[in-house]
Parts: structure tokens; sequence; C-alpha cells
């Protein structure tokens, strides 16, 4: 199964093609979507955590699609790398932490907007729950977690030199 | 010039630092990655707002974001400056006459002008004057769209640095 599709004519393309358009682009894609969503976030975080109060935390709720912008960037371009290169990306634990990090940010993303923009107090611009401060602590963390992990698996034999596996 | 660049940067102890310490690349590659995600959200963020994104966000002040893209910025340019100077593969000359590196310096370059352009001709001033909800003035916008396409082919081109045969096979050079 993982032969079948590393050998698929798609993947062979993504990985073996000279053409501007294959592996470099995608590759380039895979870091506008990951500033897209991750710089989205940041800023979000930053206001739940109190800076620049003049900001209506209400008003942020309309940049959730653009996260998804970016998200759906990132899901296909990092599922034609992961195609391109699927036999190492499988056995590499630090990948697979970064996609376990990653499915943590995202239902903590979801659970931002559940929690603190559907909340009332938010909705009439007259306060903010208290769970916030924790959902924007929880988004920083992962987030920049995952791209410690993503910057780490295309470095697995210096993983292994400090970590031991 | 570029042999005069990279004799400044291959004069302190930073070429060596990176070649014996096998942590430095990796680390400055994470702390790479953070300066743009800073980057993007603060200064794209005010960009898009600016082409009417979120239009119920104040301009003036999501514009308190943007020194944290400036130290996201800081924090490339001196990350950067150690890829170039510890480039284990051909050493400074090599990166400095790569020419994804060159075009991702020529947009940086000129998005930073565009950045001048924003304050220095009172853009900004009238950007900031817009009501919640409000549309951008139209020299905003141009601002707005030159900053984003800008800034994404600096990450564009960023990534083809490792890869710039496929530019250049592209080119027909």
């Amino acid at each position: 199964m993982i032969d079948a599709i590393e050998n698929s004519a798609y993947a062979i393309w993504v990985r073996e093609s000279p053409s501007i358009w294959a592996f470099t682009t995608i590759l380039s894609l895979h870091a506008m979507g990951l500033a897209i969503i991750v710089g989205i976030n940041t800023i979000i975080a930053l206001r739940l955590l109190g800076n620049v109060p003049s900001i209506p935390i209400y008003s942020l709720r309309k940049l959730y699609p653009w996260m998804y912008v970016g998200f759906t960037i990132n899901a296909f371009s990092g599922l034609s790398l992961l195609a391109a290169n699927l036999d190492n990306d499988v056995h590499n634990w630090m990948f697979l932490t970064k996609l376990s990090l990653i499915a943590c940010a995202m239902i903590n993303l979801e659970l931002t907007r559940a929690k603190v923009f559907e909340d009332p107090l938010v909705v009439n611009g007259t306060g903010v729950p208290a769970s916030a401060k924790r959902f924007a602590i929880a988004s920083l963390v992962l987030w920049s977690l995952a791209i410690v992990a993503g910057r780490l698996s295309e470095y697995p034999s210096f993983v292994e030199a400090w970590v031991g596996f | 010039m570029v042999d005069a660049i990279a004799s400044f940067l291959t004069a302190g102890p930073f070429d060596e630092f990176v070649a014996t310490h096998d942590w430095v690349w990796p680390l400055c590659e994470i702390l790479h990655f953070f300066g743009m995600a800073l980057l993007i959200g603060s200064v794209g963020l005010v960009d898009a707002r600016m082409l009417g994104i979120g239009k119920g966000i104040p301009i003036k002040s999501l514009e308190k974001f943007i020194p944290l893209g400036i130290i996201g910025f800081v924090i490339n340019l001196l990350t950067g400056l150690l890829f170039v100077a510890g480039n284990p593969v051909g050493g400074p000359q090599e990166y400095l006459l790569n020419i994804a590196l060159i075009i991702k310096m020529v947009c940086v370059l000129v998005a930073g002008l565009n950045l001048l352009a924003f304050y220095a001709l009172g853009i900004a001033k009238k950007a900031n004057a817009v009501e919640p909800g409000g549309d951008a003035p139209t020299s905003a916008k141009v601002v707005a769209v030159v900053s984003i396409v800008l800034w994404f082919g600096v990450i564009y081109f960023g990534r083809f640095i490792m890869y710039s045969d496929t530019l250049l096979y592209a080119w027909g050079l």
C-alpha cells in the first residue's frame, strides 16, 4: 500500500519532476499556509491574553475562514509531500508528533470558537470568559511545538543523535 | 560586493560556530519559521484588513501588532545572516549568488520601501482614520496588495533557495 502510493504517477511527479510547479512550489505553499494559520492564530491568542484591548474580540471571528484557507493549503500540500515520501515519513516519529500537535491545535481552535467566540459576553462585547486565556496559551504552545516538530522532522539523524531514537 | 559581504560574514566566529555545533542550524530554522509567522500574522493581517477582510476590526488597533512583525523580521534577518555565513555547502558565496536568495532579498527590500511609503506618504494616517466596518482608501489597498504579494514572494523564493536549479531549469538557464 505504501509502495503503491509512493509509486503513483502523482507522487512520482511531486518527487521527481524538474518542473517549477512540482516539489518546490508545493513546499513553498506549505510554508505560506503555515504563516497564514499560525500568524492569525498568534494575533487572536495575543488579543485573548489582553493585548490591544481596543480590538473587539468578536470582530476577530471573521478570521476563522482565513485560518481554514491556510489549513486547506497545508492539508493539500502536506498530503502531496507525504505521498512523495510516505515510507520515510510514516517511520519518522517527529513527523507523527507534528501531526498529533496539529490535530490538538485544530481541536483547540474549534473549542476556542465554541467556548470564546460564541460566548454571549464576547458576542455582546461586554466581557471575556475566564477560559479565553487558557485557550490562547494552549494555541500558542501547540502551534509553536508543531513548528518545532515540523522543522526537526527534517533532521532525523540530528534528532536521533540528541534524543537517542 | 559578494566577496566583501562574504568576508564580512566569515570575519566573525559565526561560520565556525555553525560548522561545529549541529544544533545551531535546526534551531535557527525553527526561529526563522517563528519570525515568518509573526511577520505574516501582523503585517499580513493589517494588509488583509485594508483589503476588506474582517472589516469589524479597527485598522488603527490592528496596526499596534506591527512591532511584533518587526521583531519577527529582526529574528529572520539575524538567523538569515547566520545561514549565509554558515552555509555548509559552498560557503557564503554560494548563497549570495543564489538566484532564489537574490530574488527573495529584492522582494524584502521593495516590501520595506512599500512599508516606508505607507507611513511617509500619509497613507497610514488615512487608513487609521477608517472606522470599524469602513473601507480603506484605495492608496492603502494598493500598499496592501503590494505588501502581500511581496511577503508571500519572500516565502516562495525563500523555499527555492535549496532548490534553485528548478528555477534555472524553468527559465531555461
